[in-house]
């Protein structure tokens, strides 16, 4: 579903390389592409992938590659380049149990911390987590859609949970935001292709082979794309890497907000752990307890509008994620303060309802 | 506007040390570029990392890309494949590479070349890495003196073209910086249709030649001792560019977007609560098809489903399982905290579910039917024993267990199997029919299901 979201949302470019758990996106899109007058190709590693993506994207075609956590390793150094030159591109990082092999086919939500804090200069990388193949579908269409519209990379974090199971989709019900299209650049006298306008801080997209001259690069520039040294537009293109995104937080945000305004627990979780937290909370809450429950699809930047309104009455916030140090945790915790925090962690399997349920009420107790 | 003034300006003032070979190529590429006649905006200037990263700034009215360390042929072939399901087409992605850039990205030349893309690749190779103060690269020639074998090189160097010889490269040249005729190769190398590589010796003059007796007159004999031939040394006008293939390939009848089409029955499934299944057997014995079938048959009947499987690296050999979750509700967790029905048809599969957990997580209510010949005494749970094997293939024994049971639990209107075997390969619908008629058949003499 995953792969079919891609397809919906325009992607007509595809390079993968195979790893499971994410192999099934490579064949779904090696076998979809080409009748889409699209192309998908097999590339000799994940570095080759992910640069032959980014290649097409400066070509003009939106593009997007899968990997699990080994190939992601592999591609962020080219993912800092698609940041740096402001190029579109989806990354699909579907979980498996690390760390280096780990298990191929068991899942986990270890990546958050690899796949977000994997720029030298801490710059937020939009990510997006599924945690059912609806969400695979939909989240797609909005990782793709704002890849464009921001011309950055965004990681869709599913993992092998997600990714691997087979589970029937209400086609119907399935909600296909409109897509969206890098803007393009149509002045060719003054084009200067990494300045842009506030508040959208987004520059005009001009293609390699295209009527106007593209200077694109991956070392620091001015807005002309010049490298330079010592230069304050260097460093104002700099902040505006960072500034875009920022001024679009809240629009990315995506939630699934499920909240008791009386309640004094609030539940957060994310992915397939969110599945479980979901049964949990019905559970208690069929036991008399309240309490709120936030499942949070878009994980950065930190959805701060809904994150507020939902710890606002809230004395205790339990998150529920499957890896050992509470990753996603930890990111929210600078949004917690005053509160009693709690992890609800374990590797190697999933987390069960009553697993959760069980920790939220010992803590109550 | 003078034709040269679209390429390099002649009066420009290039970045490099005097005496480098990078000035000589850049200048010459230009020539090559105006004697050609290639449209500016029709070529990218793709470069990697070192002083011939400087070069994309030189050309101003070529699309210029500059890129990371090594990976500047796999973005212009990513360029180069995007162009080939574009129209109009004809994108010419230059790539400006050195020969440490050539080594850490050998694989991207590689692809390329078997790729066969339309790109040129022009390897400045003066045997060390110059811009981070003269390391020796894996082209540097035998007993080299570089910043990083002080005593002397002594590992032997690649021979570039011999090696993208052998990965189906199509055009190779090498020739030296200094020579007259690079301007004539660079522009045989642009005009060829096809992935093309022009190996330019020369010398870095801040590194080079301070710590080696040499000079730009001494190039061709450092060549000559490595063995290396000079000039266009392999030319191969009948191999297919990447672009003719893909068109080729799209010639043939485009395959219909099908989906899997499993129809809605009016007769709906009874099942009030979720329920949840493990099917295990023995890898190659269809234990996920059957798994899979059964969920398609349920989802016809109108029940949510979640299907996984699982099995060893191999595929092929021992264990297979499918873990199956029915609701007539959208499925949360899709776990297994204790099953409620446990399929075993062979001693591969009960094998697993005791490593797996499974076994240990039955309780008292749940259900295990197993095959006759598996010997193992379950500890809790109700335990029914059917000769699966014997009487089933036991390519079908997975079938047979699940409509064996299905027969004493008949949640599934038969409608929904006669649904879904009619989406069978014709081949496999009779063979699954006569399972399922095994299954209910053994169900009927099979006590307590």
């Amino acid at each position: 579903m995953l792969a079919e979201g891609a397809l919906a949302a325009g992607c007509r470019f595809f390079a993968g390389y195979p790893i499971t758990p994410a192999s099934e996106v490579y064949e779904v899109m090696m076998r979809e592409l080409p009748i889409l007058g699209g192309l998908a190709l097999s590339a000799p590693d994940e570095i080759s992938s992910l640069c032959y993506c980014v290649g097409a994207s400066l070509r003009g075609l939106k593009a997007m590659t899968a990997t699990s956590g080994p190939g992601w390793a592999l591609m962020i150094e080219t993912a800092q380049y698609a940041l740096m030159t402001e190029t579109p591109v989806v990354v699909a990082l579907v979980q498996r149990l690390g760390p280096s092999t780990g298990g191929a086919t068991q899942g986990a939500q270890g990546d958050v911390w690899l796949a977000e804090f994997s720029t030298s200069g801490g710059y937020t990388l939009p990510v997006f987590s599924p945690s059912n193949a609806a969400e695979c579908f939909e989240l797609a269409v909005h990782a793709f859609n704002w890849s464009e519209r921001l011309r950055t990379p965004i990681l869709l974090l599913s993992d092998k949970e997600v990714g691997m199971t087979s589970e029937v989709v209400d086609d119907e019900a399935l909600r296909i935001p409109a897509l969206v299209n890098r803007k393009m650049a149509t002045a060719k006298a003054d084009y200067a292709p990494y300045a842009a306008q506030e508040p959208e801080c987004v520059p005009a997209f001009a293609a390699v082979g295209g009527e106007i001259k593209a200077t694109v690069t991956g070392s620091a520039h001015d807005t002309q794309g010049r490298l330079r040294k010592n230069s304050p537009q260097v460093i104002s293109v700099l902040e505006r890497l960072q500034r875009k995104i920022e001024a679009h937080a809240e629009e990315i945000e995506r939630v699934r907000p499920d909240l008791d305004p009386g309640a004094r627990c609030l539940l957060i979780s994310y992915g397939v752990t969110a599945r479980a937290a979901r049964q949990a909370v019905g559970k208690l809450r069929s036991e008399g307890m309240r309490i709120s429950f936030l499942h949070i699809q878009s994980l950065f930047p930190i959805p701060r509008k809904w994150l507020d309104r939902a710890v606002a009455g809230a004395e205790a916030v339990f998150v529920a994620e499957e890896n050992l140090t509470g990753q996603y945790r930890a990111a929210l915790t600078p949004y917690l303060s005053g509160k009693r925090i709690y992890g609800i962690n374990r590797v190697g399997a999933l987390i069960s309802p009553s697993e959760i349920a069980r920790a939220v009420q010992g803590v109550r107790a | 506007m003078t034709p040269e003034a679209l390429y390099l300006s002649p009066t420009a003032k290039l970045p490099y040390c005097r005496g480098c070979g990078h000035s000589l190529v850049v200048r010459q590429l230009s020539r090559a570029l105006e004697r050609l006649g290639l449209p500016p905006r029709s070529v990218v200037l793709t470069t990697d990392i070192g002083c011939v990263g400087l070069a994309d700034s030189l050309f101003p009215y070529l699309h210029t890309v500059h890129t990371t360390h090594g990976r500047s042929t796999a973005f212009a072939t990513g360029m180069a494949l995007a162009d080939a399901i574009l129209e109009p087409q004809g994108l010419k992605p230059i790539v400006m590479i050195g020969d440490g850039g050539a080594t850490i990205g050998l694989l991207h030349l590689v692809h390329a070349a078997q790729l066969n893309v339309d790109i040129t690749v022009l390897v400045h190779n003066n045997f060390l890495f110059g811009m981070t103060g003269g390391q020796h690269s894996a082209l540097s020639p035998l007993n080299w003196i570089t910043a990083t074998t002080p005593y002397g090189n002594w590992t032997p160097p690649l021979d570039l073209l011999s090696l993208l010889r052998t990965a189906h490269a199509t055009f190779l040249a090498r020739q030296l910086a200094t020579s007259q005729e690079l301007e004539s190769t660079i522009a045989d190398a642009l005009n060829f249709p096809g992935f093309s590589v022009v190996e330019i010796v020369e010398l870095c003059t801040a590194y080079g030649t301070r710590w080696n007796q040499v000079s730009g007159a001494s190039l061709e004999e450092i060549v000559r001792r490595q063995g290396y031939a000079l000039g266009e040394v392999q030319i191969e006008m009948e191999r297919p560019t990447f672009r003719d293939l893909y068109r080729h390939g799209m010639e043939s009848p485009r395959p219909k977007r099908a989906k899997p089409a499993v129809p809605r029955l009016n007769t709906l499934a009874r099942l009030a609560d979720e329920i949840r299944l493990v099917i295990a057997g023995t890898a190659g014995e269809r234990v996920q098809s059957a798994a899979a079938l059964f969920c398609r048959a349920a989802l016809a009947a109108g029940l949510y489903s979640t299907q996984k499987n699982d099995n060893p690296v191999t595929q092929g050999s021992g264990f297979s399982l499918s873990e199956i979750c029915l609701s007539p509700k959208p499925i949360e967790y899709t776990g297994m905290e204790s099953p409620d029905v446990v399929l075993v048809v062979s001693e591969d599969g009960w094998v697993e579910l005791e490593a797996n957990g499974t076994v240990a997580a039955c309780g008292e209510e749940t259900l295990l039917l197993l095959d006759s010949q598996i010997e193992a005494t379950p500890t809790r749970g109700c335990v029914i024993r059917l000769p699966l094997r014997r009487e089933a293939n036991p390519k079908r024994a997975a079938l047979s267990a699940i409509a064996a049971w299905l027969e004493k639990n008949p949640l599934l209107p038969t409608e929904a199997w006669e649904a879904v075997l009619a989406l069978e390969p014709t081949e496999r619908r009779a063979e699954s029919a006569a399972a399922l008629e095994i299954g209910r058949r053994l169900a009927c003499g099979g006590g307590a299901l």
